[in-house]
């Protein structure tokens, strides 16, 4: 024990004061704050939008607010009050478009994930919603191609370059330095020194993790506390990342080769870890699994509007009303319960078509999940997007989300449409509230 | 004797083991790349243009309707995957692949393959583009790194010197040799790459061939730009060591941080709008007319007037046209003009934002070369807008036929549902077709790319002019 002390403080003497190193930490460290910053600068712009989203709902729900209170003798005032309490809204007008917003959350700045190919929020009125949220967020594809440098890309892809760069010439270096004939004149084995040496690069490469994720937090204004659990889940993850990384590059290190050889041996080691195998797997899996056409789903609801409106009124009724017995008050002849009512089916069969897309797509990705253990950098990347609910299944969360507050809306509004009834200044109160 | 040099240093490199191995991997890399993109490029291009052709015989069997019923059916249009994506897949996979196109409105191009995929897909798609733009470039540096610094630790290179050969021929007989070992895997399997397209790929594009042959000229440019980096620093590194490092932290610098640096600050320079900020604004300008004093009413009435001027007459009914097509087809065109402005400015945006990284190939020739290549294989942003504006401009012309049959042949005074168009009129509309465009247009889209490369070249062969003799024998 007191040998590998004295081993590990002589080393980290050798190391402080090597020029080298000091680049190498302080430019990995410059990059992980300004992966901190860039994560924080993107999540600010997210939220900036969400806030601008949010306000311009207020506002005009506010004005519907203010139009039920109006005085309907003078009648420039008759259409504002008219779309303020007409649940069908007025003419072509619809009542009104509801936004549900996807707020990011706390860790989103540590690893944006998938967050960027995605809109966060959504505009919708109680219409279908199939025909609704087929938007997407304006985004240069070039940007979504070349990725995000937030901080979960500092520690996936630029530390194991560090390990690399750490231990690259831990046996080759002492070899052309000509100090291991030294070592290996002294009573401990050479093995220990190495095994000594490695440690404390570990060490150090594990106090830069850990310092650049607290500041994270610190700058990125995460509170630890209430997101401790979080912060030990991304430490322990990139604590073992890294340990796999320094595990490897052992391996290349005991094959005692030269420096130079070392040094293009990890190299060679990173790029199939963190660049070929991905690579190759998206090559066989998404460019030779091809995706259902999604542009099914459109032509399906456009088909069945079609066939709404060129059928009898019953062909509605016939297929509404045996689900939504609630509001079967035997009227087969209002237009506005018929086109309410129209939507609720374009839904449903644009929900299945969904559903089964979304079977073949998870299908698709389970195989990439099925080999992702051959591309540890992915596999870390998509956990740690995980772990900030930045991932696809994260945004999949938020669409089933936009699917209950759509569905929640619309018992609000066919209660009135079906009844034949306007909102009352009450309705719209309960529907404020729900914004 | 410069022939000499080149063969003396292709016969160390196809004896050494790391060459050899390294070499063999990206061979094998490079093959599987070009056969698997080929195969799967194929199935996509299949898959799209049966959805396209599908899509199109239920616009042609879409029954008897009213025109504006069958501009609100509308119809679809799908990307044609590029011929030569398959070599490099660029913004593909983040763009999307199909619009629907009806009446009253612009839609987005929709459903990109990244969106349906997990976090993989951001690590990128194992092409002939990746392995020629980041991974030869590490080949060429296990090549050259000892190039000069070997020979002086070992001491011949005086030996050399004493022949009588002056270290500037030296100097390119060596970047010769090593420029020749990279063609030798290059091109052979670009070679084979280009005997792969089929009758089909050149009825999709006409000008693959010349692109091709742009795209290997790049890629030839790129390389000897690379080659002559470095043997320049292997000739003036202390030594071999130092020589390894300081190219592969150019090579990581170049390849890996700066182009992801390099996108994230053009973002931050020229900010992108929100999706909703842009359907808004389009909205409220075609509301309230683009200057903001002209709603949409007044237009309508004014329009109203002229018609009935035109014809002589006091009242709608007494037209012998259909008002209501006049009406919406004038609301397509305001709405069209809204659209154009708006969507060119988020477009001119995007513009700079990706200008900054084609001028940042004055820094980092990996840039050039990767929009260079992006461009000519058809999967740049230029490609993506192209296709966009295709979509577009088909549906107005398709959505204006529909309003101009309803103006001339929707009587006043007949019911909508009484009037109404069949197949004749549906197959007068043309199926969709979307030409790539021509090497001219990508290379001037893209000149500042081709002549960061040359720049390269030339810079980069001055300076080995200048400095060659300078090259320390000892």
């Amino acid at each position: 024990m007191k040998t590998l002390f004295h081993i590990l403080s002589f080393e980290w003497k050798t190391l402080w004061r090597s020029n080298s190193l000091k680049v190498l930490l302080l430019v990995v460290f410059g990059a992980g704050i300004y992966g901190i910053y860039f994560g924080k600068f993107e999540i600010d712009k997210q939220q900036k939008r969400i806030a601008k989203v949010q306000q311009y709902e207020r506002q005009q729900f506010d004005s519907l607010m203010l139009w039920v209170e109006l005085d309907t003798t003078i009648t420039s005032n008759k259409e504002k009050y008219q779309q303020a309490v007409s649940p069908t809204g007025v003419g072509w007008n619809k009542h009104f478009t509801y936004y549900l917003t996807n707020n990011a959350p706390p860790a989103a700045g540590l690893c944006l994930g998938q967050r960027d190919l995605y809109p966060v929020y959504y505009g919708f009125n109680v219409t279908d919603l199939a025909r609704q949220v087929n938007t997407g967020e304006l985004a240069n594809p070039m940007k979504l191609l070349t990725g995000n440098f937030d901080l979960s890309y500092v520690f996936v892809f630029l530390f194991p370059l560090l390990v690399v760069a750490l231990f690259y010439n831990l046996y080759a270096g002492e070899k052309e330095g000509g100090t291991l004939s030294l070592l290996q004149s002294q009573s401990t084995s050479l093995r220990t020194i190495l095994f000594s040496k490695g440690l404390l690069r570990l060490t150090i490469i594990w106090l830069l993790a850990a310092v650049l994720l607290l500041l994270s937090f610190a700058l990125q204004g995460i509170s630890i506390l209430e997101n401790g659990e979080l912060f030990f889940q991304w430490l322990i993850i990139i604590y073992g990342y890294c340990l796999f990384w320094v595990v490897l590059m052992g391996a290349a290190v005991a094959l005692r080769l030269s420096s130079a050889l070392s040094a293009m041996l990890g190299l060679g080691i990173w790029l199939i870890f963190a660049l070929i195998t991905p690579a190759l797997l998206n090559l066989f899996v998404l460019a030779n699994e091809p995706l259902p056409n999604r542009a099914e789903m459109i032509h399906a609801v456009r088909t069945l509007n079609g066939r709404n409106w060129e059928h009898p009124k019953s062909f509605v009724w016939d297929r509404f009303y045996p689900e939504n017995p609630q509001y079967n008050d035997g009227d087969t002849t209002n237009f506005s319960k018929w086109y309410y009512a129209s939507f609720t089916l374009l839904d449903k069969e644009a929900n299945a078509l969904k559903a089964e897309f979304e079977k073949q797509v998870s299908k698709r990705n389970a195989l990439l999940d099925q080999w992702q253990w051959l591309a540890p950098a992915a596999m870390v990347h998509e956990k740690l997007s995980t772990l900030s609910d930045t991932d696809r299944e994260s945004h999949l969360e938020f669409v089933k989300e936009v699917h209950a507050y759509h569905d929640g809306l619309k018992e609000l509004y066919y209660a009135r449409i079906f009844k034949g009834e306007q909102f009352s200044s009450d309705d719209l109160q309960t529907l404020s509230d729900k914004l | 004797m410069r022939k000499l040099i080149i063969k003396k240093e292709i016969l160390t490199a196809l004896r050494d083991v790391r060459l050899q191995v390294s070499g063999g991997i990206l061979i094998v890399l490079m093959l599987t790349a070009v056969f698997v993109g080929w195969q799967g490029q194929k199935q996509i291009q299949e898959q799209r243009a049966k959805a396209q052709s599908a899509m199109y015989d239920t616009w042609l069997n879409q029954g008897n309707k009213h025109p504006h019923s069958a501009a609100h059916y509308g119809q679809f249009a799908f990307k044609p995957k590029p011929v030569l994506s398959f070599l490099d897949v660029g913004l593909d996979n983040y763009t999307g692949i199909s619009v629907f196109l009806e009446a009253h409105k612009q839609n987005e191009v929709l459903f990109s393959a990244a969106q349906d995929s997990n976090g993989m897909t951001r690590f990128g798609e194992m092409t002939a583009a990746l392995i020629l733009q980041v991974l030869l470039p590490l080949l060429i540096i296990f090549l050259t790194f000892n190039i000069f610094s070997k020979e002086r630790e070992e001491g011949t290179l005086k030996l050399i010197h004493a022949q009588g050969l002056s270290m500037r021929q030296l100097f390119m007989g060596k970047v010769w040799g090593a420029y020749l070992m990279v063609l030798l895997i290059f091109l052979p399997i670009i070679l084979l790459a280009y005997l792969l397209l089929d009758q089909q790929s050149a009825s999709l594009d006409s000008a693959v061939t010349t692109k091709f042959l742009l795209l290997t000229f790049g890629y030839a440019i790129y390389f000897l730009a690379f080659v002559l980096l470095c043997v320049l620093i292997s000739a003036f590194a202390k030594n071999s060591g130092l020589s390894l490092l300081t190219l592969l932290g150019l090579w990581i610098v170049s390849c890996i941080i700066l182009p992801k640096a390099t996108t994230n600050l053009a973002d931050k320079v020229y900010p992108t709008p929100s999706q909703f900020e842009f359907k808004k604004t389009i909205k409220n300008k075609v509301k309230n007319g683009i200057n903001g004093h002209n709603p949409s009413d007044v237009r309508l009435a004014s329009l109203r007037q002229e018609v009935l001027d035109e014809y002589g007459v006091e009242t709608i009914d007494e037209l012998p046209v259909n008002w209501s097509g006049i009406a919406m087809q004038a609301g397509e065109e305001y709405t069209d003009q809204v659209y154009d402005a708006e969507f060119t400015k988020v477009e001119n945006i995007f513009n700079r934002q990706n200008r900054l990284s084609e001028w940042a190939g004055f820094i980092n020739p990996y840039l050039a070369v990767r929009n260079l290549s992006m461009a000519l294989a058809g999967t740049d942003f230029h490609h993506h807008v192209a296709f966009a504006r295709a979509a577009e401009n088909y549906r107005r012309a398709f959505v204006k036929k529909m309003n101009k049959d309803m103006e001339v042949n929707h009587k006043p005074g007949i019911a909508y549902g009484d009037y109404s168009v069949g197949e004749e009129m549906w197959s007068s509309i043309k199926p969709f077709q979307y030409d790539l465009p021509n090497a001219a247009t990508i290379l001037s889209n893209q000149w500042r790319s081709v002549v960061a490369l040359v720049f390269w070249l030339a810079f980069l062969f001055s300076l080995s002019m200048t400095y060659a003799p300078k090259i320390s024998k000892l």
